[in-house]
């Protein structure tokens, strides 16, 4: 279970985290932003060119140092899941769930302000004049003339699976370790 | 009262009643009202709903306008114009310096037949070739980005290019025939000397199979006759080309009646691989730089077979074992049986010759003639064994028979409907009409004069293209449009056949000062070549740089890129007052050159419009006076300096999709 964990955090680095959609009366096929944990993809071209209108800062991979730290953060933590394999002590384990859970409160909050920030932070020389406002980070929306779409994917899901599997592994070993009277294989748990 | 006066007062009703009817018309034969019916199936038939897309490009031909029309079939939508000839300040066409030098100084052309190139007989999409009838061109456009590509011409020896552009099965060759006869070389001959000094010519225009890159591949001379139309050969055909001649009487003068006083003129055949083989073995002459062919000298490569009088259209069926001759001045189409025709060649079965070039005996190669009606001009077919014969006289298409018939067939029973068209029908189009694979369900006759049919616009009054249903087996007429003078021939695309792209992906401009960031923006001034030369860079809603400064006289050279990469974000580059204005799609550098020769300031702006600051896309040329020194440069010579503005969006850093 804990290698199975590492390769779905490892897989995860090739996966996007999350994305948002746009549509409107010009834009049938939509624009597309997907955020994976290295890059990010999609018709940021165009995006960032409707977003100036606005004043909204323009989105770049080399402006996010999260696209630095996710991917060694998920590689650190699969890392861990292994080591937890071979050095089946609970403490071990309970590293990478400590690491896991601050990953998920620094994405999670980095997210936010970065939202915050693109929709507030807007510059006062803009052409256009609008209420500051914060893009929703999940679920259909709509801003302006767009109707948007922000949904999480697969490199999201996979670590939180991974986190539920190598819980699961600490919780089994908290039971047998508690004398529960059930022996456990520590094959499995490998 | 007596017989006699009872019979006086009978005449005398009915003069009475006679004289009350001579307002009356006779019937329009053949015309018939639509039925509600009738008008409601076309109706359903033809309607695209906003957003949805036709079955079928139509590219017409422009005519005297000098450019492609292009429309949608069901729906008759006129999309764009495809300017070939003449400029188009619409597209920026002919005002950029690669357009200009394409147009060669000309500022018009005719254009007549399109032809859409061909694998194995069928549309394949890649190109339309263009005539011009008048400054004896011929033109590539590329169907990829819709653009003028290639402008051949002036084409030697060649006077009225009219017999064009037909191409090949794959795409060979793209015909070219002279229409006027003149004396070749050109040189003074008086036209007493018509007969026997003036020649006209038939020329095949060789397409490299790759790039579509034209050439000239071989030249025919020929006796002073009017070639008309061309035509291709296929399946059996293949390797052959056709072409209608008119005024074979080879008359000057009043041309409409000296040059109508023969019953038949001819049909010329040539083996064009023959005339490919014999100017490799360099069996030919040259004028005017051409190598040409002399048809008397060099035997197997032309024959004339006679042709029903003044024959216009010549249209070799689908299967390509018909070929078949519209004959304008007589009311039939001429069937031949290609078979017949080359059975008759090889057995030298002649019946005279004509400046040395043999005459195939008629009796023997021709298989019917069919009373198609009056005015037969041009035949397309359905791909279900008809033929559809436009009538310019009879405003009428006459739907008929094709071969195979049974012997004693009585030609008469051959001609199954004739539809009125309004008025006076010049060619016709089938979808995919010239190839081995006619689709069968529509034919567009484009009609040389449509009087009263629309909203008056004065006397300057367009043509109608009628949209007819071929479909079910019978003919029906379910729409017209209005066009610009003067759509001749088209040709009708089936869509999937069409792979368009939306904008000019970046990695595919090689222009050398493309420049995709605003840093790139520069702008050189040479004070010794006294010419300013700058890379500016387009985007919404700015250019950079915003001011271009030179000195009065100066030759100024403007490389403008389009940075952007979605669809329909054009932008244009027009100099306020200087008559010039570029057109540049997505992805795309033109450049513009022109002589600031008067001092003062002149704004440049964006013409097509892109977004909500279009109005704010704009810059300024500041042209210094010659005794004033310039501001912006470092001894009036060097790079321009200037503020350049924030915030620059670093386009070049991401890849689109």
């Amino acid at each position: 279970m804990l290698v199975g964990a590492a390769a779905l955090l490892l897989a995860a680095i090739c996966l996007p985290l999350w994305g948002m959609t746009l549509v409107s009366v010009q834009y049938p096929e939509g624009l597309r932003m997907v955020v994976y944990p290295t890059h990010i993809r999609g018709d940021i071209t165009e995006i960032n060119l409707l977003n100036h209108y606005i004043g909204m800062a323009e989105i770049s991979n080399d402006f996010f140092v999260e696209l630095k730290v996710i991917p060694v953060l998920f590689g650190v933590i699969a890392g861990l899941c292994l080591i937890a394999a071979v050095v089946r002590r609970t403490w071990v384990t309970l590293l990478p769930i400590l690491l896991m859970s601050a990953t998920a409160v620094y994405g999670f909050w980095s997210m936010r302000t970065r939202l915050y920030s693109y929709g507030n932070d807007l510059d006062p020389t803009a052409a256009i004049d609008i209420e500051p406002f914060t893009p929703p980070m999940l679920g259909e929306n709509t801003i302006a003339q767009f109707g948007t779409y922000a949904y999480f994917s697969w490199g999201t899901f996979l670590p939180v699976l991974a986190g539920v599997l190598v819980t699961i592994v600490l919780w089994l070993d908290l039971r047998a370790r508690n004398g529960a009277g059930i022996t456990i294989k520590q094959e499995a748990i490998r | 009262m007596s017989q006699t006066v009872r019979s006086l007062a009978v005449a005398a009703v009915a003069v009475v009643g006679l004289a009350a009817c001579d307002n009356r018309m006779p019937e329009v034969p053949g015309e018939k009202a639509m039925a509600t019916s009738d008008v409601q199936s076309a109706a359903l038939a033809t309607y695209v709903k906003p957003g949805a897309l036709d079955e079928y490009y139509l590219f017409y031909s422009g005519g005297h306008s000098g450019q492609v029309f292009v429309a949608g079939v069901p729906s008759m939508r006129h999309i764009a114009t495809i300017p070939v000839f003449a400029p188009y300040p619409g597209t920026g066409y002919g005002y950029d310096e690669a357009t200009r030098a394409m147009l060669g100084g000309f500022t018009w052309g005719d254009v007549h037949h399109p032809a859409v190139s061909k694998t194995d007989g069928d549309y394949d999409g890649r190109w339309l070739f263009v005539n011009d009838n008048a400054n004896n061109r011929i033109a590539r456009i590329d169907l990829r980005d819709f653009k003028t590509k290639q402008i051949l011409g002036p084409i030697p020896n060649t006077m009225g290019n009219h017999g064009s552009s037909m191409v090949t099965n794959n795409t060979e060759y793209a015909l070219v025939a002279t229409r006027f006869s003149v004396p070749v070389p050109n040189r003074f001959e008086p036209i007493e000397e018509y007969a026997k000094e003036y020649k006209g010519a038939v020329t095949g225009i060789r397409i490299d199979p790759k790039s579509g890159e034209m050439s000239i591949g071989w030249q025919i001379l020929t006796p002073p006759f009017n070639w008309d139309l061309g035509a291709t050969g296929k399946g059996p055909s293949d390797g052959w080309a056709f072409w209608t001649s008119y005024n074979t009487e080879r008359a000057t003068g009043k041309l409409e009646v000296t040059a109508s006083q023969r019953d038949r003129d001819y049909l010329a055949i040539v083996d064009w691989k023959a005339a490919e083989r014999v100017t490799r073995e360099g069996k030919t002459t040259r004028i005017e730089g051409i190598a040409m062919i002399d048809p008397a000298k060099v035997p197997g490569v032309m024959y004339l077979v006679p042709c029903a009088k003044s024959p216009h259209g010549v249209d070799v069926d689908p299967s390509g074992e018909y070929v078949i001759c519209s004959g304008k001045l007589s009311p039939t189409a001429t069937v031949y049986s290609f078979a017949k025709l080359k059975e008759a060649i090889d057995r030298k079965d002649f019946s005279g010759d004509e400046d040395g070039i043999p005459v195939l005996n008629y009796d023997n190669t021709v298989l019917l003639e069919v009373p198609v009606g009056l005015g037969p001009l041009h035949t397309q077919f359905d791909g279900k064994g008809y033929a559809y014969t436009s009538l310019f006289v009879e405003s009428a298409v006459a739907k008929w028979k094709l071969p195979p018939y049974d012997n004693g067939v009585d030609p008469k029973s051959l001609i199954v409907q004739k539809i009125p068209v309004h008025f006076n029908i010049g060619h016709l189009v089938t979808a995919h009409g010239d190839t081995r694979n006619p689709r069968g369900d529509y034919l567009v006759a484009m009609n040389k004069l449509s009087k009263g049919r629309h909203l008056s616009v004065g006397p300057s009054i367009p043509e109608s293209s009628q949209l007819i249903g071929i479909g079910d087996g019978k003919m029906t007429m379910l729409y017209e449009a209005f066009t610009e003078p003067e759509p001749h021939f088209a040709q009708l695309v089936h869509k999937d056949v069409i792979n368009a792209i939306e904008f000019y992906p970046k990695a595919e401009n090689h222009h050398p000062n493309a420049i995709w960031t605003p840093k790139e923006a520069t702008v050189v001034r040479n004070a010794a070549k006294r010419t300013v030369e700058a890379k500016i860079y387009a985007i919404r809603t700015y250019f950079e740089p915003g001011r271009i400064q030179v000195q009065e006289g100066d030759t100024v050279i403007l490389h403008i890129t389009n940075a952007e990469q979605q669809r329909d974000e054009i932008h244009g580059f027009a100099v306020v007052g200087h008559d010039k204005n570029v057109i540049i799609d997505p992805g795309e550098t033109k450049t513009l050159k022109f002589v600031a020769d008067r001092y003062g300031v002149y704004p440049y702006y964006c013409t097509n419009f892109c977004s909500a600051l279009h109005q704010e896309m704009q810059g300024y040329i500041e042209v210094v006076p010659r005794d004033r020194r310039l501001t912006m440069y470092r001894n009036n010579d060097g790079p321009m300096t200037w503020e350049r503005r924030d915030p620059a969006l670093a386009l070049s850093e991401h890849g689109g999709h």
